[in-house]
């Protein structure tokens, strides 16, 4: 059972989707500071921006991306007769994640790079 | 309507309002800061998406996680209170967020 392609995405669901909401209070603490006006705001906006944080936002990436696919595979699957692509489509979630992952991890990179230069 | 209905339906709004976020908001990385969102945001029309795109995240979000917990036994027993505690950050959330996107005004 703990082999199972459907386990294996039932956990990983479960683990990136709980990541994310924990994401959301912090993101809704930085965000919400607004209301305190532009100078807070961007005071705490700037906490969030250390190459850890930057890091950091590559995992958030990745949790999106990979929650966000399985989400899509999980509807076709539910409205679609799919069958006997399951699992082709399994792995295809993984697949367009880390190519998005790369596309979207190296400017990060090169960005926070460029802060540390500058 | 069902939890998981509600999450369903979130979902495919997560995608959309997820994809423009990412790619205007995010991609590629750029400086950010109140004046540089201010720019955007003097557009109502973005506010207006903006505050949409933040209802579909809390319905989503405490959806899933409601979902989640009451899959454990022990926890289940306390659905309605977890129901409760749900629709009450749900509440709470959404006025905060509101009054944070409502937040970017240009200085007077």
């Amino acid at each position: 059972m703990y082999k199972t392609t459907g386990f294996i995405s039932f956990l990983l669901r479960r683990v990136t989707g709980v990541a994310l909401v924990l994401y959301l209070f912090a993101h809704i603490w930085v965000l919400g500071s607004a209301v305190d006006g532009p100078e807070t705001f961007d005071a705490r906006l700037n906490v969030v921006q250390s190459p850890f944080f930057k890091i950091a936002e590559i995992a958030l990436l990745a949790a999106v991306l990979y929650h966000g696919f399985d989400g899509m595979r999980l509807l076709i699957v539910n409205y679609f007769k799919v069958t006997d692509a399951r699992k082709s489509l399994f792995y295809a979630v993984f697949a367009l994640s880390v190519i998005l992952v790369i596309a979207g991890g190296i400017p990060i990179l090169l960005f926070m790079f460029e802060g540390l230069g500058g | 309507m069902r939890v998981f209905q509600l999450q369903r339906i979130s979902a495919v709004a997560m995608v959309v309002f997820m994809t423009m976020h990412m790619i205007v908001v995010h991609y590629p990385p750029f400086h950010i800061d109140f004046s540089i969102i201010l720019e955007r945001m003097q557009n109502p029309v973005w506010k207006v998406i903006e505050i949409l795109f933040l209802f579909f995240v809390l319905v989503h979000a405490l959806s899933g996680a409601y979902a989640v917990l009451i899959d454990y036994e022990n926890v289940a027993r306390y659905k309605k209170l977890i129901a409760v505690l749900a629709l009450v950050a749900g509440i709470v959330g959404f006025i905060w967020g509101t009054l944070t996107v409502l937040a970017w005004q240009p200085p007077t």
